[in-house]
């Protein structure tokens, strides 16, 4: 697979994690990659990890927080 | 025409081109043949205790048809008498008064030592003083030139001594053969330097003869480490030049050498933070006259750039120099390949596919030709195409609108490091 079909296919994954209401919670970086926490508040607390290989879904999905564009409360606090 | 006259620290010269101390200004006769052919200042061959140097003393690499992409040598300083160089001096600076002449002094770290020698320079009516405290060999096992060049205490102290008694500028002259020659800069600057020069040469070993296994160069069979200088030299002066110029512990004008061969050269260490600059390889390579095409060339450039003095050029490129972590992680460049000047030797296609992202793709078009072709959605964007292309205009590096914020790395790990910590322990996975 080209680099950027391996990216293109984590970068969808997160597109619809967040289209399901789900919000970026936490980040831990590892010799591995990134493992992304989601979290949604509808009904009961749901949580998602993604496991982020890719250097380019690394960088987009800090990208999306630092954007703006992850509704999570912490962009508002933290910026 | 620009105004081509600089003042590095109070040391006032028509141009801002300098010859360093070095074998072209070993005599009253080179340096004056220097003025007369345009060069604006020079520093002195070395003074200090006069020296004894072996025979076989330089050598050079040349590469790939390149003579002299860099030099080598083990040189000492000068080998005249103190009172011949006074001389010579006075005759020189009587002879061109509006001419900078530099005095470059070496001696022991020892207080007296430095008033002695700056007491006599300055009676004879130099404009300046340069500390050398970069010379690699021979003096440094003395407790000399790189040897105490290399302890920034050291450097402070003796700065301090000849400030005692100094009334011309001094120059800290810095040898790059260290981790961080900020560190140098910043004791310099606290024991009183008014400006800093920069590098000195880097230690080296010109080669090995693979048939006698003698080193290049050779004494009698005997080599022994050197002092290396030239083109090749270039990017680690410019680098350091920028280091030293970024840093506000530093703050002092500076003097750029290492590798400065052409005028393009000369703007370069002025935009990256040099007042003025100095040369010794090429003029050891080329002669003295290579300063003539340099004058045309900068007053022609300062002329097309609409600036009225070459002093407007220094440091404006400094502020575009900063750290890895403060660059754009979403600036993006891809690689075209422009057919039209293609020759077809497929280099980019090997070189990106040994050594890069495998992202060049060799295609047969409609009437059975060969073409190459780049997958940009693939491209890191990391020149090495356009580096090993040999025709010029067949690799453009284009940027590409990412539609994204700017982030940079540290503005990346503020952003993982604030939302982690804003939910608990237990919560951040
Ligand atoms: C043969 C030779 C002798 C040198 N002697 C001295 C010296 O006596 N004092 C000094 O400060 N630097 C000396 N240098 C260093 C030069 O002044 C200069 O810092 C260095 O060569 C880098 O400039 P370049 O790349 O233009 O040659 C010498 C360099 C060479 C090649
Ligand atoms: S810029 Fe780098 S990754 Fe892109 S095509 Fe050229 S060699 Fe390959
Ligand atoms: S290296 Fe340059 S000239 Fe050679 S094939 Fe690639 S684009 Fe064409």
């Amino acid at each position: 697979m080209s680099a950027y079909a391996e990216f293109d296919k984590e970068r969808q994954e997160i597109d619809a994690l967040l289209r399901q209401g789900y919000v970026i919670t936490g980040i831990r970086e590892d010799l591995n990659g990134a493992a992304v926490q989601f979290t949604s508040s509808g009904p009961g607390v749901n949580r998602v990890e993604l496991l982020l290989l890719t250097a380019d879904s690394r960088k987009y999905v800090t990208t999306l927080i630092f954007a703006g564009a992850n509704p999570a409360k912490p962009l508002e606090t933290h910026m | 025409m620009a105004d081509l006259r600089i003042d590095l620290a109070g040391i006032k010269s028509p141009n801002p081109f300098w010859l360093a101390s070095a074998p072209p200004t070993n005599t009253g006769y080179q340096v004056q043949r220097a003025f007369e052919a345009g060069w604006g200042g020079a520093v002195w061959k070395t003074l200090g205790d006069p020296i004894i140097n072996t025979s076989s003393r330089f050598a050079a690499v040349h590469f790939n048809g390149q003579r002299v992409a860099g030099f080598n040598n083990i040189e000492l300083i000068t080998d005249r008498p103190l009172e011949v160089n006074l001389r010579e001096i006075y005759e020189t600076k009587k002879r061109f008064p509006d001419h900078a002449v530099v005095a470059s002094l070496m001696v022991e770290p020892k207080q007296e030592k430095w008033h002695e020698i700056v007491k006599r320079v300055e009676a004879v009516g130099v404009d300046g003083l340069e500390l050398n405290f970069g010379c690699p060999h021979g003096m440094a096992e003395r407790g000399m030139g790189a040897a105490s060049g290399q302890q920034p205490d050291l450097v402070e102290a003796q700065t301090y001594w000849v400030k005692e008694v100094a009334a011309t500028p001094v120059i800290v002259k810095l040898t790059p053969n260290i981790t961080d020659i900020t560190v140098v800069a910043r004791h310099a600057v606290k024991g009183g330097a008014d400006a800093i020069s920069l590098i000195n040469t880097i230690n080296s070993l010109a080669g090995v003869d693979i048939h006698s296994w003698n080193t290049i160069p050779n004494v009698g069979g005997q080599g022994a480490h050197g002092g290396y200088c030239g083109p090749a030299v270039k990017p680690i002066a410019l680098s350091m030049v920028a280091e030293c110029a970024r840093d506000r512990g530093v703050g002092v004008p500076i003097s750029g050498i290492g590798g400065i061969s052409t005028w393009q050269d000369v703007v370069e260490f002025m935009l990256m933070g040099s007042t003025g600059i100095q040369v010794c390889t090429a003029v050891m390579h080329h002669g003295f006259r290579i300063v003539e095409e340099m004058l045309d060339g900068l007053n022609n450039y300062l002329d097309d750039k609409g600036l009225a003095s070459v002093t407007e050029l220094t440091g404006k490129s400094v502020p575009k120099y900063s750290n890895w972590g403060d660059l754009d992680l979403n600036y993006k460049v891809v690689a075209r390949i422009n057919e039209e000047n293609c020759i077809n030797c497929n280099k980019c296609h090997i070189a990106c596919e040994d050594a890069s992202h495998q992202c060049i793709d060799m295609l047969t078009n409609a009437d059975g030709k060969a073409f190459l072709h780049v997958r940009e959605e693939d491209c890191v964007g990391c020149n090495l195409c356009s580096i090993v292309c040999p025709a010029d205009g067949a690799i453009d590096m284009v940027a590409l609108d990412s539609g994204v914020a700017p982030m940079t790395w540290n503005q990346r790990q503020k952003v993982i490091s604030g939302l982690n910590s804003s939910y608990s322990e237990a919560e951040v996975v």
